[in-house]
């Protein structure tokens, strides 16, 4: 069950990068990386690291995004 | 435009000594390349019961890398103050839309909870998932939401100021006791016997380092974010 788990996980942060990186709206992209973010989460977490997967819930999915949609607003129409 | 146009002198001789820095730095690297692989991290597992600590990552990042902690904070810090440099601006805190009424009562809601979680996240460092960096993160998204919804809403600069400066000297105060009664650099002082592993005060000095740290990140971030935020309106 935790092997599926991982797999589906795993394929499913794959795919998330690869739509994040191939986005041609820069606000979409930062949105996927949030889901990355959080797939990275339930990896961490499957892995027995939840030290890590507190880190990367707090850091990576919450806090990074939300500067980078805030540089993205300074940006404005030049983005 | 001229390919020759001048250079200041301030921006050369900062070029020139990054340019020793850098060698220097490569110069120590390449005499100490380690001749084999080491496995630091079971010797260090192996040694974390002696500190009378539940969270053994808590004790690796705290106690036996404490010093690598305190560089961490210190690139914080210039992370901070490089974004404080570049953003600063003379205009006062002027968001032009206010949050919505759902967003300003679901704010008021949260936001107790969300400080309530950072501080326990902070305190029980030691005993659970978590510690300073965590929870002054969580601490900062709080913040966060706060200053996106309400448009009046700033902490006062003296506040994260005072807060910065007195978790940054106590670090290295609490550091420099130990080196006097231990003889080590950031040495446990304090009573940390292994019988009362899993309480709250239990470990010695470490839940105090992780509680500073997690008030020297928190008071970063949230400037870091305000800072983002404030040159919303001249934009």
């Amino acid at each position: 069950m935790t092997g599926i788990l991982i797999l589906v996980t795993f394929v499913g942060l794959v795919v998330i990068a690869f739509a994040s990186i191939i986005q041609k709206k820069l606000a979409d992209s930062i949105i996927l990386f949030m889901g990355v973010g959080l797939g990275s989460v339930i990896l961490f977490f499957t892995f027995k690291a939840p030290d890590v997967a507190l880190t990367e819930a707090v850091i990576g999915a919450g806090i990074s995004s939300l500067i980078f949609l805030m540089a993205l607003k300074h940006l404005g129409e030049r983005a | 435009m001229s390919f020759k146009r001048e250079v200041p002198t301030t921006v050369m001789s900062g070029f020139a000594l990054s340019g020793v820095l850098v060698l220097t730095i490569l110069n120590i690297l390449l005499q100490n390349i380690p001749t084999k692989i080491q496995t630091a991290g079971d010797e260090l597992l192996k040694l974390n019961s002696s500190e009378g600590v539940a969270n053994a990552v808590t004790s690796v990042v705290v106690y036996f890398r404490g010093f690598d902690t305190l560089g961490e904070i210190a690139v914080l810090f210039i992370a901070s103050l490089g974004i404080g440099l570049m953003l600063e601006s003379n205009s006062k805190c002027d968001i032009k839309a206010e949050g919505n009424f759902m967003l300003q009562t679901a704010s008021k809601l949260l936001f107790p909870i969300i400080m309530l979680f950072g501080i326990y996240v902070m305190i029980y460092g030691h005993l659970s998932p978590g510690g300073g960096f965590q929870g002054g993160v969580i601490i900062a998204s709080g913040i966060l939401l706060l200053l996106i919804s309400h448009k009046n809403f700033e902490v006062p600069h003296s506040v994260i100021i005072w807060l910065e400066t007195l978790a940054g000297v106590s670090y290295v105060l609490i550091g420099l006791i130990g080196l006097v009664v231990l003889d080590k650099f950031l040495g446990n002082f304090l009573p940390n016997d292994i019988s009362n592993m899993g309480l709250l005060l239990s470990g010695g000095i470490i839940p105090i380092i992780y509680i500073i740290v997690g008030i020297k990140v928190g008071s970063e971030m949230s400037m870091i974010v305000q800072n983002l935020i404030k040159r919303d309106g001249d934009v």
